[in-house]
């Protein structure tokens, strides 16, 4: 790859869980995110996806190889790299606004920095109105859109997302996947986005990598050349269909 | 939902109370009136006193004030263990939770303490700390200590490690998430114990006012009463002592509903 630095790298990444049998999640594997790109990671579950993107965050460490953000070594979790869970994080003993404005509360702001930062998310994302809810009486995808809130409060220059929709139904994971879209054509961040979900991969990214089963390799790499802003046309396009066909051949036969 | 919770205490304490009234009366002047105590007999006994009985018994305790002063030096004994216990219980129990050094050095000890029944360490607290107020109220605290103690520990060990790693990937230091993520999580379990510990502190009472007995105390009115026996200051003295339990439960659980609001479904 040339020109512009890549802003995360992984070089020769191998990850083992340990264990009476240890688990091989990751094995030699080498990824560059440039800045500003929406990187998706594909692949089959249990793959190692999440592994990876934990040792983005900076919860695990590689076992061999380097991890690496904007060229210094990661050596543990970061407001840099704002990092959305795959499980269910959103703290449900604080109203949505406190949810939001958490990590500002950990940078030290005072409350009216914070709420000028709050109020203009909780209106991006439509939310406005569930400001002091409790995250009880939020949907699964309101819950998932106050996480990624949250987590672009702090502005970090990188967003991890741990297949932040997995656990949601078609319709909403497709108005979700709308809202993030629109987040990032208005914020312009690198993102790394895991999921299993071909469809979901090629609406959003601009490159997706796809990794083998266990122990988790790229095995396959596509550029998404897809016009933005996509809508419900892109994703019945004759070049969406054929590129999605190719994902499918590239991770139909996985493992082999 | 609450009015009818209330409504139907009040139904099943009526029933009681009333079925019990029918059953002495039923009793009166047909139960034996003298027993034999093992040694020698006992003469003029009401073994099922009437609401009568019980009202002119409860008449001469309020009078003599027997009963008032009980209850203010027993649960004046009981806040403060409760409180001593729980303040050092909480404390370490958050500390053996959150440090994982603390655990290995605690662990053996609270297992060791946690089924040591109070009565054991009776004698031991007298010989240290005397025949005064300071081991009535260390005991009581030392029961209460050892089960606050589990229940913070247990509360701070069952946080969710996706919250602490958001918490964390936000950039919160550690005395942050422990103040904003393991503290309100872990509330739910340190209340419930102190609950818990609350009715034991009760039991511990009974006992630890048998050390130094003198009155006024509940614990020994009721040791009292059952020397002469006198049952009608039995079941008075009973009557109170569950009284005091049932209102240092409800205020427990008043505070526990005010502090865990976030986990009630709306609505």
């Amino acid at each position: 790859m040339s020109a512009p630095a890549p802003i995360l790298e992984a070089a020769g990444v191998s990850y083992s869980y340990p264990g009476p049998t240890p688990t091989r999640a990751l094995e030699d594997l080498n990824l560059q995110v440039r800045d500003n790109e929406f990187l998706a990671v594909l692949g089959p579950v249990g793959c190692g996806k999440t592994t990876l993107l934990r040792i983005f965050a900076g919860f695990l460490r590689p076992v061999t190889g380097a991890v690496r953000c904007a060229g210094a070594p990661i050596e543990g979790p970061g407001a840099q790299r704002g990092y959305v869970l795959q499980e269910e994080a959103i703290f449900p003993w604080m109203s949505v606004r406190d949810n939001v404005e958490f990590g500002l509360l950990a940078k030290g702001l005072d409350e009216q920095a914070r709420r000028a930062v709050s109020d203009e998310l909780l209106r991006l994302i439509g939310l406005s109105s569930f400001e002091s809810a409790w995250p009880k009486e939020l949907s699964a995808g309101m819950s998932k859109m106050v996480e990624v809130a949250r987590v672009l409060a702090t502005d970090p220059s990188i967003l991890l997302l741990d297949e932040p929709f997995g656990a949601l139904d078609a319709q909403t994971r497709a108005r979700m996947q709308d809202a993030l879209a629109r987040l990032w054509e208005q914020r312009r961040k690198t993102v790394l986005f895991v999921t299993h979900d071909a469809e979901e991969a090629l609406y959003l990214a601009d490159r997706i990598v796809v990794l083998s089963q266990r122990p988790g390799h790229i095995k396959a790499e596509f550029p998404v050349d897809i016009p933005r802003p996509r809508s419900l046309e892109s994703r019945f396009s004759p070049g969406f269909l054929a590129l999605k066909r190719r994902i499918w051949e590239a991770t139909g036969n996985a493992g082999a | 939902m609450r009015a009818v919770r209330i409504r139907r205490a009040i139904v099943a304490l009526v029933t009681l109370t009333a079925l019990y009234g029918i059953a002495a009366e039923i009793g009166f002047g047909r139960l034996p009136t003298r027993i034999w105590m093992g040694s020698h007999y006992v003469d003029n006994l009401k073994l099922l006193p009437t609401f009568r009985q019980l009202g002119e018994e409860g008449g001469f305790l309020l009078e003599s004030r027997i009963l008032p002063d009980s209850v203010v030096a027993s649960t004046r004994r009981v806040t403060l263990g409760l409180l001593v216990g729980a303040i050092a219980g909480i404390l370490l129990g958050l500390a053996t939770g959150w440090a994982a050094s603390l655990e290995y050095l605690a662990d053996p000890w609270v297992t060791f303490f946690r089924f040591t029944p109070a009565l054991a360490l009776l004698p031991l607290f007298v010989v240290w700390f005397g025949y005064g107020e300071t081991s009535k109220v260390l005991l009581i605290a030392a029961s209460v200590g050892v089960i606050t103690l589990l229940g913070a520990h247990d509360g701070v060990r069952r946080v969710p490690r996706a919250y602490l790693d958001a918490a964390a990937s936000l950039g919160a230091g550690p005395g942050l998430r422990f103040r904003k993520v393991v503290l309100p999580l872990a509330f739910p379990s340190i209340f419930a114990s102190v609950r818990i510990a609350a009715g034991l502190a009760w039991v511990t009472i009974v006992v630890a006012e048998l050390i130094d007995a003198r009155m006024p105390s509940l614990g020994y009115l009721l040791a009292l009463s059952g020397a002469y026996p006198r049952v009608p200051t039995m079941m008075i003295a009973i009557a109170t002592i569950g009284a005091l339990v049932l209102l240092f439960d409800t205020v427990a659980l008043l505070l526990h509903a005010r502090a865990t609001r976030w986990m009630r479904r709306a609505g």
